[in-house]
């Protein structure tokens, strides 16, 4: 990354897009700087494709300005863009062999025949493809054509890279093996990439920042890791990662935290609310402690949450096991290592402990005051 | 037990239509080096002079060339408007656009017959009189069914991504349609372009209602002469067309392959 | 640690004019031009030449087609027709399921004997059945030769002459629709039947006809339109002797300067076609839709 007073690589002011009396895109804003990986997340029809199309030139903005490097794109057609897609379905020229997809954009660019040749042999064996050059593109397994996607995109040498759902094709073992390689090469050759992805994994492991989008707008935009433990906002929670949530109304508040009263019993929780509000309180299930001895009253204090219950299913998951706990109506999760989580069974009466300091409390979406 | 004989059954049915088809064709070649006039089979020694009769056939030339000539042109016409009917049909915002798609391909559906009656009258009607453009509009109405079923067929399996894909490497629109499009459908063109050469050359029942005394296409002329006095130079003539027949197969199969065109053709 | 306030979503701004849809309508402009000025137009004049008399209206045309003799001339086109349908389906079927199990160089030569007559001429083929069934042709060489006959039948000019070259030349019409459909067909359908306790003729009368019964629409509708129609095989495989719809229409126009009546033939053998297509249409939906 560059020092931080560079100007962004990638900059998108207050753009909106409609299809009729759709609105895709409203107002969004997204910067990225040289050489980072933003990865826009989001549900199918949240406008994260609609923004990389955008970005690519694909469609035009009814609002707002695209700039790429420092420069005005937003009427510019594709083919002045100089930017690099690799498409869901590949889009890979069923008449051309694999060489002739790569050397695609040079040649339209009018380059010499011996310079295209080089850039060719280059980029193929960047994607470890050297010795398919004459292959036609039909006889290529899926990840091969994803590989020769990628070329093509990157011989032109763009200023931005922008993959379009472009993992999603694959096998869940090729798209892990080629989420870690893919990062490990734009990481190599210091590109600036726009990835769409609506696998909240794929994003989590390859993206310097995650801009979750849901409704035409960024809900949140944040490294993975903040995003992943300090969600903004109830989508944000809900999209990336598990949770276990519970709905109640404010009963007392101050100093950044409320308590709340929910079907289980009182609960604290990090948030700033009045009195009486209607509020979600979640976590996420991996601080939720299984205690099975309910035995000696622990009890909620300032900085523990506690909820007694009964284990209703343990669930093997590998090396950790997923726990639903029962208490009243409500079904909470919890995480457990697979030695503590053996030791459980259905039907036992449990105890939750969780860190009030991982509690979080959201306006209740549902709750129109 | 049931299952093989009738898969057997079915071998022998394909066996039978194979042999069945084939024969008229396999006669025609054998009549057409028939030592004497009146195809004389099983053959007793060969003869190539039939052949060198065919040119000198009454009218054969002028009407050779006005075959030719309005099956390239109606077929060339028909890829251009056709195509453009079918990408706006496939693509396009266009209102109506599958009741389009079935009144282009229905003149098929309609005898031959009573598209050229309907044409005689019409031509009669507005005083257009000119027969070879009267022959040439006829057949544009014969070729174009053809052109817009293949590249309807054609189009809606194509990835118009591939176009975007064109864009953002540095093509204008213009020349991603050329560079990618056009390319990347060639089957579909070359077939579409096959099916609608192949109907208008052979085309009977509409020409001949079209026709004048002077101008008359090559089926019309044929017909006349297996009428009038049939001899082995027509089976030498049929024998030709079929050669020139079978060089298109073979060089289609090549390019596109038979299964794929038998997929398309309904 | 709330959620942004979010501004309410800005008022819909209507849409530029749509250059997509006015490109659409120019790309599809010269064909809809050519199907309406030389297809449309030229099909209603026929109608109405059918109908128009010296004074109005009148259906003194029709009512000559509904005499016993030309009511003979129908029947003969439709006879040939269902005769040679029926033919086509039986030798058809069966083949298509052959095809569509064949592979390699098999399945080329075959697609090529079905291509090949397909795109051979029809005028080089029923002149090619004048030959073999001339009363000293190739058929009764080869009849006479195996003693099935005693002296040379006479074959050409005769019904069977006609159906004969007529299932010869619309044969690849019906066996290509049922074979598309035949080819696609999975095996493992058959399989499950089978599983399922359905026994191979259950299984086929039950899972592979209904399955293929879009082809076979498909080509018995074909077939059906196109030797109802035909012209050129009862004109050099029958002759005068088998008056159809086609060759009375032809005459109508090129001998007899009857334009009234040989529209008025038109229009029915048009709405005979026309009826044959709409209702395997309609068969071929509830089948789909099933």
């Amino acid at each position: 990354m560059t020092a931080p007073d560079a100007p962004p690589h990638v900059a998108v002011r207050r753009v909106s897009k409609r299809y009729g009396p759709l609105t895709v895109l409203d107002r969004v804003d997204l910067t990225v700087d040289r050489g980072e990986l933003v990865t826009l997340l989001g549900p199918s029809g949240c406008g994260k494709t609609t923004l990389l199309r955008l970005v690519a030139g694909l469609a035009t903005p009814e609002e707002g300005t695209i700039a790429i490097a420092g420069r005005d794109v937003t009427r510019v057609p594709p083919h002045r863009r100089n930017v690099g897609v690799v498409f869901q379905s590949y889009a890979l020229f069923p008449h051309l062999t694999v060489a002739g997809n790569v050397a695609f954009g040079l040649s339209v660019r009018g380059r010499r025949r011996d310079e295209i040749d080089r850039a060719v042999a280059r980029t193929l064996s960047l994607v470890r493809l050297e010795h398919l050059g004459a292959r036609r593109v039909s006889a290529l397994s899926g990840g091969q054509q994803q590989r020769v996607a990628l070329a093509r995109a990157l011989a032109v040498e763009p200023e931005v890279l922008l993959f379009d759902e472009a993992l999603s094709a694959l096998d869940r073992n090729l798209r892990e093996e080629m989420q870690v390689e893919l990062r490990r090469l734009l990481r190599e050759i210091g590109a600036t990439a726009i990835f769409v992805t609506h696998d909240q994994d794929e994003a989590l492991t390859m993206s310097d920042r995650i801009a979750v989008m849901n409704g035409g707008r960024i809900e949140q935009l944040a490294d993975p890791k903040t995003l992943y433990e300090r969600p903004a906002t109830l989508f944000t929670l809900g999209f990336v990662g598990q949770s276990t949530r519970l709905r109640g109304t404010v009963a007392a508040a101050g100093d950044g935290m409320v308590a709340v009263d929910t079907p289980v019993g009182r609960v604290a929780a990090m948030g700033q609310f009045l009195a009486g509000s209607s509020v979600v309180v979640a976590t996420r299930p991996e601080h939720l402690r299984v205690v099975a001895d309910t035995v000696g009253h622990e009890g909620s204090d300032r900085a523990r949450n506690s909820v007694d219950g009964r284990i209703r299913a343990v669930i093997f998951q590998g090396s950790r096991s997923r726990i639903e706990v029962a208490a009243g109506d409500q079904v909470l999760l919890a995480e457990a290592p697979g030695r503590i989580a053996s030791a459980l069974n259905p039907g036992d009466a449990a105890r939750l402990v969780w860190p009030v300091a991982e509690t979080f409390a959201y306006p209740d979406p549902e709750a129109r005051a | 037990m049931t299952a093989r004989l009738a898969i057997g059954f079915a071998w022998l049915a394909a066996l039978a239509a194979v042999l069945f088809l084939a024969v008229p064709l396999l006669t025609v070649v054998a009549a057409s080096v028939s030592p004497t006039p009146v195809f004389d089979l099983p053959l007793e020694g060969a003869s190539l002079r039939w052949y060198a009769r065919i040119g000198r056939l009454d009218g054969f030339w002028p009407a050779l060339s006005l075959s030719l000539q309005i099956a390239l042109l109606s077929t060339a016409i028909a890829l251009v408007i056709g195509t453009l009917a079918a990408i706006a049909i496939v693509r396009g915002r266009l209102p109506g656009a599958e009741t389009l798609a079935t009144a282009l391909v229905s003149p098929l559906m309609m005898p031959g017959l009573v598209l050229g009656i309907a044409l005689l009258q019409y031509f009669r009607a507005v005083g257009f009189t000119a027969t070879w453009s009267a022959l040439l509009l006829a057949h544009l109405v014969v070729t174009l069914p053809y052109v817009a079923r293949t590249m309807i067929a054609g189009l809606a399996l194509f990835d118009f991504t591939l176009v975007e894909a064109a864009r953002t490497l540095g093509c204008t629109y213009a020349g991603a349609i050329l560079r990618v499009m056009v390319p990347a459908l060639a089957p579909s063109f070359l077939t579409a372009g096959l099916f609608s050469f192949l109907a208008s050359f052979d085309n009977y029942p509409v020409s001949i209602f079209l026709t004048d005394v002077r101008t008359k296409t090559l089926p019309i002329k044929m017909l006349q002469y297996i009428e009038e006095a049939p001899d082995p130079t027509l089976a030498a003539l049929s024998t030709l067309i079929l050669a020139a027949t079978v060089i298109l197969l073979v060089a289609s199969d090549r390019l596109i392959g038979l299964h794929r065109m038998a997929g398309t053709s309904e | 640690m709330t959620a942004t306030e979010l501004p309410a979503p800005s008022p819909v701004v209507s849409p530029a004019p749509d250059r997509e849809r006015w490109l659409a309508i120019g790309f599809a402009g010269p064909a809809t031009l050519v199907l309406v000025v030389l297809f449309a137009l030229p099909l209603a004049l026929l109608f109405t030449a059918s109908v128009a008399g010296p004074a109005g209206l009148t259906l003194s045309e029709y009512e000559k087609l509904a005499t016993p003799h030309y009511l003979g001339v129908i029947w003969n086109s439709l006879r040939l027709a269902l005769l040679t349908t029926g033919i086509a389906f039986l030798i058809g079927y069966p083949a298509s399921f052959a095809l569509a199990r064949a592979r390699g160089v098999l399945r080329s030569v075959m697609l090529a004997a079905l291509f090949l007559p397909l795109a051979a001429s029809v005028i080089v083929k029923a002149f090619a059945w004048t030959i073999l069934l001339r009363s000293d042709g190739l058929v009764n060489t080869v009849l006479i030769a195996l003693g099935i006959v005693d002296e040379p039948i006479r074959m050409i000019f005769t019904e069977t002459a006609l159906i004969v070259g007529a299932v010869n030349i619309f044969l690849p019409f019906m066996i290509l629709p049922i074979y598309a459909v035949v080819a696609q067909l999975d095996h493992r359908l058959v399989e499950a039947a089978a599983t399922l306790g359905a026994s191979p003729v259950v299984a086929f009368v039950r899972v592979v006809m209904p399955l293929t019964l879009p082809g076979i629409i498909a080509g018995v509708a074909l077939v059906f339109s196109l030797s109802v129609s035909a012209y050129v095989v009862p004109t050099l495989l029958i002759g005068e002797r088998y008056p159809t719809l086609s060759t009375t229409i032809a005459k109508a126009f090129l001998l007899a300067r009857q334009p009234g009546f040989g529209a008025a033939a038109g229009v029915v053998l048009l709405a005979i076609t026309l009826t044959a297509v709409a209702l395997s249409a309609r068969l071929g939906r509830s089948g789909g839709s099933r």
